[in-house]
């Protein structure tokens, strides 16, 4: 057959595809395109037959002797279609519960990035808190690390005992979601850089240790206050902060560690097995946020803030390491945490 | 690795249908508009939300005691959100394009060419922060600006998006991502042969030459391109597919190498094989085969007015009685045409004109 002829024939299907494709862009559906056996089910039918000879005839192009051109729209053609016919899948929220106490659990007990990052984060926590708390031993520490004015601030601001208004809580919870979540976000994000994810997990380490030694000195006023405010929120955030830059850092180390697989696909296989550990720290966020803006700043007796925080630490222990104990119907290492398994290009 | 493809930015895709297909991938000059576009339209939600949360707070809800924190709680909640997860969300739901996208006609998928989906949408879109680095202050540059301006420059991710084959940035590597130019209307190239010369001309390939394959894709590609070059480079490149032919289908030396790829072409792609005698019209008669070169033909006495102008087509005169010398001729079709006024300026209407 001639290829005028041929074209000629096959051009009312691609254009009736078009037509479907129009309709499929701007309302999802195919009923706008205006024609009787294009509504509902039929028209989706439809459109998958016209796509499928699309396909067909892109196929066979080289067979037919088509011209480039037309080679050309067939591959856009085919590619538009394609674009309407697979479509995103929405968020399922019945997975998510089996991703936060599941899979994540599994992968923060198994992952090696989650202790590093837990020790350079607590480590260096532990070590600056040391070095703040003694001025006689090393003067200027906390001065140099934090700059004078900032701890003069943090002192006036714990000065006077803890009293706040319920309408004070509730506006700095939803300020603390916003502020440190995505400070966790954003160190995340850096994983894949690792430098600044590390630099800001050393950086929020130190900054926050020497806070906390220099507070925890005898003469420093407010000490008390501060204290009170801190204990109940001090396990979520810290360990937040931790595994917020594990899952990061678990990006980055993918880039160099790539475990057999070609280096584009082991950031991916570790960007996905970073999500639920990410997913993890966002909640342990606004945990945090919430007990920071309602409890912490509340005239509440101190021993129930020191409950909290026990409960709350026993709370996350529980999560790591029972949730998170290697089960033996699962290999670790190798689980993917849902069911989007990667393919190897 | 040499392969002229990878010189285009299209990638190949293998649909589960089992066919592969081309997607154009968009650069950073297509997706640098749609991240402002998008970052625009943040920003205005975000006034928008912000601007209605303080006027019902101030005007509905302020009469209510202990509404006005929740207010203030939920827009710093609401731009966590939208600062965040804007993309996230926009991907997922709108089948991998956000406003920007869609304004840019460019959309978000799967390396295998599948559609988006959530958890790899959000880590594009997390990672986005990572591919903006590193921050410039504004204030380095004009040492009056406030310290709190800092400047996205976005060096990471572009020059990620230049090493990778798919134009992926950091945050398209990890997610498994890349974005391609999402193609709305694009028109059905018909090429459409307005020379008379052409099929006057290709009626003298005979019946049963059949171009291979190869042949036939340079044949169109020659057809598609030769607008976009002069008369003596169309002739330049057509030479070299055209002396094999000539010699084969005997057509005379000085016909124009231009027209006779044409004329293939035409014959190949556009002829109707089964109207065995198209109307000559007023070209019936001229042959281009070189054992009629010398037989009377034509214009007679009109030798010498030769014209340069190229293109013109060939108006002959009422005048013209020629002969008709084509192959599969059973009778002569020869009209007297008298509708063209036009001197005939080209005593032979096939052949290269500046070798007259």
């Amino acid at each position: 057959m001639n290829v005028a002829k041929l074209l000629d024939k096959r051009r009312v299907q691609w254009t009736e595809l078009e037509t479907l494709c129009d309709a499929m862009e701007t309302s999802g559906r195919t009923n706008k395109s205006g024609v009787a056996h294009h509504q509902g089910v039929q028209g989706i039918a439809r459109f998958s037959t016209l796509y499928r000879a699309a396909c067909a005839d892109l196929a066979l192009a080289d067979a037919y002797q088509l011209p480039p051109g037309t080679i050309t729209y067939l591959h856009r053609l085919v590619a538009r279609a394609h674009n309407q016919l697979y479509r995103a899948d929405r968020f399922e929220p019945k997975r998510w519960s089996g991703i936060v106490f599941r899979d994540a659990p599994q992968q923060i007990f198994a992952d090696p990035c989650v202790r590093v990052a837990t020790i350079v984060f607590f480590g260096l926590f532990a070590i600056s808190m040391f070095l703040g708390r003694n001025d006689a031993m090393f003067p200027g520490f906390a001065e140099r690390m934090v700059g004078a004015e900032q701890l003069n601030q943090l002192e006036e601001m714990y000065e006077k005992p803890l009293s706040g208004s319920f309408e004070h809580y509730v506006t700095m919870s939803g300020y603390y979601i916003q502020h440190n979540t995505a400070i966790g976000l954003r160190c995340f994000a850096y994983g894949i850089l690792l430098i600044p994810c590390l630099f800001t997990l050393a950086y929020n380490a130190v900054a926050l240790g020497t806070m906390f030694g220099f507070m925890a000195r005898p003469d420093t006023v407010g000490g008390d206050h501060f204290y009170q405010f801190v204990t109940a929120h001090g396990p979520f955030e810290l360990t937040a902060i931790a595994l917020a830059a594990a899952a990061g850092l678990r990006i980055g180390v993918g880039l160099f560690y790539t475990g057999g697989l070609t280096r584009g696909d082991s950031i991916r296989v570790n960007a996905l097995k970073a999500v639920p550990v990410m997913a993890t720290s966002v909640i342990l966020f606004i945990l945090a946020a919430l007990t920071e803006g309602i409890l912490s700043p509340s005239p509440a007796p101190y021993l129930i803030k020191a409950l909290w925080a026990v409960f709350s630490s026993g709370l996350i222990s529980f999560y790591f390491v029972v949730l998170g104990f290697p089960q033996q119907t699962t290999k670790l290492g190798t689980t993917m945490p849902t069911g989007d398994q990667p393919d190897a290009t | 690795m040499a392969s002229p493809a990878a010189l285009d930015t299209t990638i190949a895709v293998v649909t589960p249908e089992n066919i592969a297909f081309d997607y154009q991938l968009a650069g950073p000059f297509r997706r640098l508009p749609a991240y402002l576009i998008d970052f625009s339209v943040r920003c205005g939600v975000c006034l928008v939300v912000f601007l209605g949360l303080t006027l019902s707070g101030v005007l509905v809800l302020g009469s209510i005691p202990g509404f006005t924190p929740f207010l203030i709680a939920s827009g710093f909640i609401f731009y966590f959100c939208i600062s965040w997860f804007y993309g996230t969300l926009l991907e997922t739901f709108y089948n991998g394009r956000t406003v920007g996208k869609w304004a840019c006609g460019i959309r978000v998928i799967d390396v295998e060419g599948r559609p988006i989906n959530g958890k790899r949408a959000m880590l594009r879109n997390l990672l986005r922060v990572a591919d903006m680095a590193p921050l410039a202050a504004l204030s380095s540059f004009a040492p009056d600006a406030p310290p709190i301006f800092l400047i996205p420059t976005g060096m990471v991710g572009l020059l990620t998006m230049i090493s990778t084959r798919r134009m992926q940035r950091l945050g398209d590597l990890a997610a498994g991502t890349m974005v391609i130019v999402d193609e709305r209307g694009w028109k059905l190239p018909i090429a459409k042969v307005d020379d008379p010369r052409v099929p006057a001309l290709a009626s003298f390939f005979p019946g049963d030459y059949r171009v291979t394959r190869s042949m036939s894709r340079t044949l169109a590609i020659y057809a598609e391109r030769r607008h976009y070059l002069t008369p003596a480079r169309r002739r330049e490149i057509a030479r070299h597919l055209a002396i094999p032919l000539i010699d084969r289908f005997e057509f005379r030396a000085d016909i124009d190498p231009d027209l006779l790829i044409y004329a293939l072409y035409y014959k190949t792609f556009l002829a109707d094989a089964s109207d065995e005698l198209l109307d000559l019209g007023p070209l019936a008669g001229y042959s281009p085969l070189s054992r009629d070169q010398h037989k009377p033909q034509g214009l007679a006495g009109d030798l010498q007015s030769q014209n340069a102008s190229i293109m013109s087509a060939s108006n002959l005169t009422s005048a013209s009685q020629p002969l008709d010398t084509r192959p599969r001729t059973t009778g002569s079709d020869f009209q007297p045409v008298t509708e063209h006024q036009d001197v005939a300026r080209q005593r032979e209407p096939f052949t290269n004109p500046r070798k007259g």
